[in-house]
């Protein structure tokens, strides 16, 4: 029987996105739709004294004005943490819709729905505000002081911490230091960087009058939007109909859960002109007032003995959560799970995580979710322990990585480890004998470095995991997936498809996925945490034995065939000398008022991606440019569903590892805000930047995953930055303890050292 | 104050009232119903609203809509000829180079305005002709080869 899992079947919506004819949220236009626009805080921190709405509501085509005086002030929180939150554990609910008082530049404060977007634009403008200044507090660390002001101070756990402090404690780390003979210790401070998907945050809210609402939107993860929406405004679940139209551009974790707070926005104003409204967020809006991946600063300290076993590893964290909680606790715990406590055998370890609240714009999920912040420190140590130790930076590793047998921090089992062979072959496509360590002179320097780590293929069982799916088969034989799960853009729903023919034994191109959809599929957490494919298609397998089942005892019984050993291969239903096709089959069912119909649930177990990268660097000593030649990405991801899908995950996540490493960087400028309000202000790598990059895909067989599938969105971007920073290291002599490693920064370290 | 737009667009003849205030993009978009054209930015930065016009690549949102007087126009949706993809549409989904496809259109569209002048472009020359358009899920690889594929195979078949 043909297989489709391991090829490379082109993805499912090619021809919709190649011919601009598949539909994203931007694109949604609804008959007597209202455009909204916002009006947002100039101030760090302040209180409003007075508002005042009455021309702007005077201003002819304007349909509502919502303020925090006339809409909903329930707390809540746009990311999806505040509905997966495990129980015994309360999710942190610290935002409104629009506050009274703001505590970032860029807050929201009211919002008009018009006819067209100049006259919201030009209404908002007539909204008379009054601001009493408050201080505010910037930095993390300077928040976490005995007199910095409180950002949340009904809400914060203690000074400024946000939900709490994470702790990880593994063996005795005060036992492992004492048992040390080596030490090392760095302290790393780590930019704010922003997803900048291509599609803005963007919602079209339809309420009417009979108590529905429907939202198109750009969110990851419909269901759990619709549940956030529903309990903000106090709506039942089954009247709330959240939908992507189906295509999202881009996530990269941005919109697990609202989409900045475009969905609850455009609601509020629906709800209050009972017309369709459409909201989208400016390039500027959504990089100044939505989540960004998490800055801040991290300590570590390794211990070793002198033939390089780890003995002991603490490392501490204090990452900037920004005025709002969205992802800030679960953050810092994958940071230090996955992050500090993933990648080696330690046998003591200590991790503190504290997720501090400060009066910037959010952070919260961004492709990595805390585990390049992690990875970074850990990476930093480990570098700096092979230089100690006299030992090749690869040897180091190889002998301290997680096997197997070993047993983790993780409440679930290490599973299959294909780091070593990642090292391995990472090294050999860069060429690391013949470069690295090899004497660095002139004006253009190279250099080689390498990093390696793990993350997570869902975030079960630290979090609320799970899908649901409904198969079913049509009058003809082919056959429908329904699932809640969005396409984001990775391909997912392809590979899943793949997944499913296999599963079934029914031709890929008989089968059709309705997905992103609340109304499409039963519940189903969403697209993030680098679980699509390996958790969906785990509960698709359950399923369609189930459906399978289903067929084959009522075909034993129709046909009179033997049920054991029936079989379902290339749409045919076999057992011994009889057949049957699946359409011909399915429809005689039709004829006698049967259907082959299939819903089932699953909590997914938990499985270890393993990656190294090794990169290769120019420096050049005048300019101080780093110049990135290559990256050999060698990534286990567990069986392959599709080479070529999978090969563009790796890609356009070291894409951004290299846009970390040496451009991004969000630039507060006091009073003002983030400097970065628009592409030509945030260096986002383009065409012309990219290096040569050689995707390498270890297949560990690994016994969880159906196939031995494991997860792969995520991973990409791990390691690239501290790689790159290996490599520098390696080039000038220099090692990089804050990044992105931009001309300047590179340049002053270059004059610090030659004055030294 | 309205005026009166003619151009041509996807080999159609337009003719239209217009608020002259308005860019192209969203004629195009709010109008002409032509949503393939994608907004990223609006501001000229991120070639997700890339057309065709005159034989050239421009970011649409930067165009007041009666620049586009008398003008030729392509958008992604002329691309497609009665159900059939172009070679470039065709090879942009064979060798991976669609992700989220929000960028998609855009890059078509460059990429066909350099392919209709320069059918053996170099490495470096599809990089530059691409280099107004940004994708942040791709890391470009994939849509670079897509582009020197699909030259060949337009090569071929001429």
């Amino acid at each position: 029987m043909e297989s489709y899992v391991g090829k490379n079947i082109p993805r499912n919506d090619g021809y919709d996105k190649a011919t601009g004819r598949g539909k994203f949220t931007h694109d949604i236009f609804l008959p007597h739709m209202l455009y909204a626009k916002v009006l947002r805080s100039p101030y760090a921190h302040a209180k409003v004294t007075s508002i005042d709405t009455s021309e702007a509501e005077k201003l002819k085509g304007v349909r509502a004005v919502c303020t925090f005086e006339n809409t909903t002030n329930k707390l809540f929180n746009t990311s999806a943490s505040v509905v997966t939150t495990n129980p015994g554990a309360e999710p942190v609910r610290d935002q409104t819709v629009f506050t009274g008082e703001p505590k970032y530049i860029g807050d929201e404060i009211a919002a008009v729905a018009a006819d067209t977007e100049k006259i919201a634009e030009e209404a908002v403008k007539l909204i008379k505000v009054e601001y009493e200044e408050l201080p505010y507090v910037l930095d993390p660390l300077e928040a976490l002081k005995d007199d910095a002001p409180d950002v949340q101070p009904e809400l914060a756990h203690k000074k400024n911490i946000c939900g709490e402090v994470i702790e990880i404690n593994f063996g005795d780390v005060k036992e492992g230091f004492e048992e040390a003979e080596e030490v090392v210790e760095a302290f790393v401070k780590l930019p704010r960087v922003k997803q900048a998907q291509m599609e803005t945050h963007a919602a079209v809210a339809s309420y009417k009058g009979d108590g529905t609402l429907e939202v198109y939107s750009t969110t990851q993860t419909p269901h759990p939007t619709k549940m956030i929406i529903a309990y903000t405004f106090d709506l039942p679940e089954s009247k709330v109909h959240v939908k992507n139209p189906p295509y999202v551009g881009g996530g990269f974790g941005v919109r697990i859960g609202i989409s900045g707070k475009a969905e609850i926005i455009a609601t509020a104003l629906t709800l209050k002109a009972k017309r369709p409204v459409k909201y989208v967020y400016t390039r500027e809006e959504d990089f100044i007032a939505s989540d960004t991946r998490h800055g801040g600063y991290l300590k570590g300290r390794l211990g070793a003995k002198k033939d390089g076993t780890f003995v002991a590893l603490d490392t501490t964290a204090w990452l900037n959560t920004g005025a709002y909680a969205t992802f800030g606790v679960e953050l810092l715990g994958v940071c230090g799970a996955c992050g500090t406590a993933g990648t080696y055998h330690v046998p003591n370890l200590h991790y503190s995580g504290y997720p501090v609240y400060t009066n910037q714009q959010t952070a919260g999920a961004f492709r990595g979710f805390g585990t390049p912040q992690g990875t970074f420190i850990v990476e930093t140590l480990v570098d700096a322990m092979a230089k100690k130790l006299g030992m090749d930076p690869i040897e180091l590793r190889k002998m301290n990585t997680m096997r197997e047998e070993d047993k983790n921090w993780f409440p679930f089992s290490v599973g299959s480890v294909g780091i070593n062979e990642c090292l391995d072959r990472a090294a050999e496509e860069i060429g690391w004998k013949e470069k690295r360590g090899k004497c660095k002179e002139g004006k253009i320097r190279r250099g080689v470095g390498i990093a390696c780590g793990t993350h997570v293929s869902n975030a079960a069982p630290f979090c609320v995991d799970y899908n649901a799916v409904t198969l079913r088969i049509e009058q003809d034989g082919s056959m429908v997936v329904q699932s809640g799960i969005p396409e984001i853009g990775p391909g997912s729903t392809t590979a899943l498809l793949q997944v499913t023919a296999d599963e079934m034994g029914i031709d890929f191109d008989k089968i059709t996925m309705q997905y992103g959809d609340t109304k499409a599929g039963p519940f189903d957490i969403g697209s993030h945490a680098t679980r699509t494919l390996y958790t969906v298609s785990q509960v698709i397998d359950k399923a369609a034995k189930k459906l399978k089942a289903d067929i084959f005892d009522y075909t034993a019984e129709l046909m009179k065939m033997e049920r054991e050993g029936m079989k379902l291969e290339g749409g045919v239903i076999t057992s011994g000398e009889k057949s049957i096709s699946i359409k011909a089959l399915a429809y005689e069912a039709h004829l006698r008022g049967k259907q082959f119909i299939v819903s089932e649930c699953l909590v997914p177990p938990n499985s270890l991606p393993w990656y190294a990268q090794a990169a290769e660097v120019e420096v050049d000593m005048e300019t101080g440019m780093v110049k990135v030649l290559k990256v050999a990405a060698a990534h286990d991801v567990g069986k392959v569903v599709n080479p070529r899908l999978a090969e563009g995950q790796i890609e356009g996540g070291v894409i951004q590892g290299v846009g970390y490493a040496c451009r991004e960087e969000m630039t507060y400028v006091d009073n003002k805000g983030f400097y970065n309000n628009g592409f030509h202000k945030y260096m986002l790598p383009t065409a012309d930047d990219v290096p040569e990059i050689v995707p390498i895909l270890v297949e560990s067989n690994d016994p969880k995953g159906i196939y031995g599938i494991k997860g792969i969105g995520e991973v990409g971007v791990c390691p690239t930055a501290p790689a790159i920073v290996s490599a520098v290291e390696d080039a000038t002599g220099i090692r990089f303890y804050e990044i992105p490693m931009t001309p300047g920064r590179v340049l002053k370290a270059i004059k610090e050292k030659e004055k030294a | 104050m309205s005026e009166i737009l003619k151009c041509i667009i996807n080999d159609e003849e337009i003719e239209a009232l217009v608020d002259p205030d308005m860019r192209l993009v969203d004629f195009l978009r709010e109008r002409m119903q032509l949503t393939g054209t994608k907004i990223g930015c609006k501001k000229g930065e991120c070639g997700a609203c890339t057309i065709i016009m005159d034989g050239k690549a421009v970011n649409s949102c930067m165009v007041p809509v009666m620049r586009a007087s008398g003008s030729v126009i392509q958008t992604i949706e002329g691309v497609e000829k009665n159900g059939r993809l172009h070679i470039i549409q065709e090879e942009f989904i064979n060798k991976g180079a669609i992700q989220c496809g929000f960028c998609t259109p855009g890059m078509i569209m460059s990429s066909k305005a350099l392919l209709d002048k320069n059918p053996s472009p170099t490495s470096d020359e599809v990089k530059e002709a691409l280099g107004g358009n940004i994708c942040r899920c791709t890391g470009y690889r994939k849509i670079e080869e897509a582009v020197l594929s699909a030259a060949k195979r337009l090569r071929e078949e001429v």
